[in-house]
């Protein structure tokens, strides 16, 4: 790949979202309680923190996927018109009796017609580099072939805004690293805007823009990530970066913790 | 679109394998067939040997020879197309209105705590205790056996329709939602696959309830059928037609139960363990 081609595409399209004051709690424990962030068009943002400390919450929230919080969310599609966010999971969640091509083409919506939905299904069936294997039923791919289905899935709609909850955390580390680096190809080709939920450090430094440290409901650290890519852990700032990040959130406590004390 | 055209002939090509599979013509095939055929011989040849006397259990030849006397009087056939008639009849009527139910209890609370606990109350009745009142309401006629048989398979497939529907995973119906899949594009394309193989698994005990149902009330309270002519024979000592009616019994179970398992292999081929070569 030319370095080049290395910057975010912000061009192509990326919503910008914007968190005021969001809070969310469930009976009489409050999860977050006044979330504020700022998001551009076609950054990269990853979330860290403890287990607990509400970063599904925080996801499912931006995702549309829970409306019951207080506070005030906004997306801004790039075209004018407000896109769904599309969210992947830590699991596939592939649909066991539709084979690899068909449940790409689900992401389209129940509207598609199925002989576009399928053209357009195996284009982004080719871009995780699973073009050839579209014929079979999901359960004979290993796990991260799943997964790459999964991300196919998420993109073949073209979205402005795309959330990923852990999505690698299941995955061994060699097929891991894979992943990152065709997660980060794929958003350099397509510049959606994406916001990564990680428990492993590295990866957040690997791929993201900005890092940002999810404590006690709120925003602790909001940190901008200077590299450039494509990155190398290897490099030395990457050590003291990873090592100042990884500190901190050591420190930091779930707000269940401090019940429990 | 030929990698299209591709796709689809691939699909079609499993369907294929996996009904080529149910064909008893594999090398193994025969293996299964041993014990029955030895059981025959055996039989056979005591009742040749005057071991078996015709009044406990006829020869196999004899049983073969009432059928082929049976069908070239044409009585076998009316008589078995009766039986049959009212075995599916009831099946449609009692499966039908169990799937119905099971699907709004299965999708819908309200349904569900306005009428299952009626009918897991209900489902405790034996369907065959209520023989003497259906004969009180119906007579002998048809109703008595529509009635059974209809009650006696609207358990089993409304309980797995319900168990299936409530145990479809709630990840895929969450993901199916998040891509703006609702209403009936969603029960299209999540609920009902994911429900399907405990259906299937309900109408093949619907399908034992409904022959042992449909035996029992021809035997008791019937004109025709398959159990009346076992019935009536007895009164005659015609034991080569009650063990015929027997036979005949069994053949028509292992059809309806062989039946359901070529619908399992054909529309759960996604299913690693209904595919070729899967032992159950
Ligand atoms: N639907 C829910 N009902 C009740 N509590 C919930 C629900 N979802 C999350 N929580 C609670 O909110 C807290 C944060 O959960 P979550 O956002 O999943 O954390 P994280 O993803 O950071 O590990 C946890 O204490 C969890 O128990
Ligand atoms: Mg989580």
């Amino acid at each position: 790949m030319k370095i080049a081609a290395l910057q975010p595409n912000t061009a192509l399209r990326g919503a910008s979202v914007t968190l005021q004051g969001i809070g969310r709690s469930f009976g009489e424990t409050s999860v977050l309680e006044g979330v504020d962030l700022e998001i551009s068009p076609g950054e990269f943002i990853a979330i860290v923190g403890q287990s607990g400390s509400g970063k599904s919450t925080l996801l499912r929230i931006i995702a549309g996927l829970d409306q019951a919080y207080k506070g005030h969310l906004s997306i801004g599609a790039s075209k004018g018109q407000k896109t769904a966010a599309r969210i992947m999971y830590q699991e596939p969640r592939l649909l066991p009796w539709a084979s690899v091509i068909e449940n790409v083409a689900f992401g389209l919506g129940p509207q598609a017609t199925r002989h576009q939905a399928f053209a357009q299904a195996r284009t982004a069936l080719e871009a995780v580099g699973l073009g050839d294997r579209g014929g079979e039923w999901p359960d004979v791919l290993s796990g991260g072939q799943k997964q790459r289905v999964a991300l196919a899935r998420a993109l073949v709609s073209k979205p402005d805004l795309l959330v990923l909850d852990e999505p690698l955390g299941a995955l061994d580390a060699l097929t891991r690293i894979g992943m990152q680096s065709l997660l980060e190809r794929v958003w350099l080709e397509q510049g959606f805007t994406a916001i990564l939920v990680t428990h492993d450090v590295a990866e957040a430094l690997t791929l993201a823009d900005r890092v940002v440290l999810i404590e006690n409901g709120r925003i602790a650290l909001d940190l901008a990530i200077p590299f450039a890519r494509p990155r190398r852990r290897g490099a030395v700032q990457f050590g003291e970066l990873e090592e100042h990040l990884l500190t901190a959130l050591l420190k930091s406590k779930s707000p269940s913790e401090e019940y429990v004390i | 679109m030929s990698e299209l055209a591709l796709l689809a002939g691939r699909h079609s090509n499993r369907k294929r394998e996996a009904f080529a599979s149910l064909l008893p013509i594999s090398p193994n095939g025969f293996v299964p067939w041993l014990l029955p055929l030895t059981v025959l011989v055996l039989w056979q040849a005591s009742a040749s040997y005057g071991a078996l006397p015709p009044s406990i259990l006829p020869a196999p030849s004899d049983v073969a020879k009432a059928a082929w006397r049976l069908t070239l009087s044409g009585e076998l056939l009316a008589n078995a197309a009766i039986s049959f008639k009212r075995a599916f009849s009831g099946l449609i009527i009692g499966g039908g209105l169990a799937f119905a139910l099971g699907l709004s209890n299965g999708l819908s609370r309200l349904s569900e705590r306005s009428t299952d606990t009626t009918i897991q109350m209900v489902r405790n009745i034996p369907n065959l205790a209520l023989i003497p009142l259906v004969i009180l309401w119906f007579g002998i006629g048809e109703e008595a056996k529509l009635f059974l048989v209809s009650f006696g398979v609207f358990f089993p497939i409304y309980i797995n329709t319900f168990h299936g529907i409530r145990t479809v995973d709630p990840q895929l119906v969450e993901m199916a939602r998040s891509y703006g899949f609702k209403g009936f594009e969603l029960f299209r394309r999540v609920i009902l696959p994911g429900a399907l193989p405990s259906i299937l698994v309900g109408l093949r005990y619907a399908l034992g309830i409904m022959w042992l149902t449909l035996i029992v009330a021809e035997t008791i309270a019937a004109q025709s059928g398959l159990g009346y002519m076992a019935m009536s024979a007895r009164e005659f000592m015609q034991t080569d037609i009650v063990v015929l009616a027997i036979v005949i019994y069994a053949l028509l179970g292992k059809a309806a139960d062989g039946s359901v398992r070529v619908i399992e292999r054909l529309s759960l081929s996604w299913h690693p363990a209904y595919r070729k070569g899967a032992r159950l």
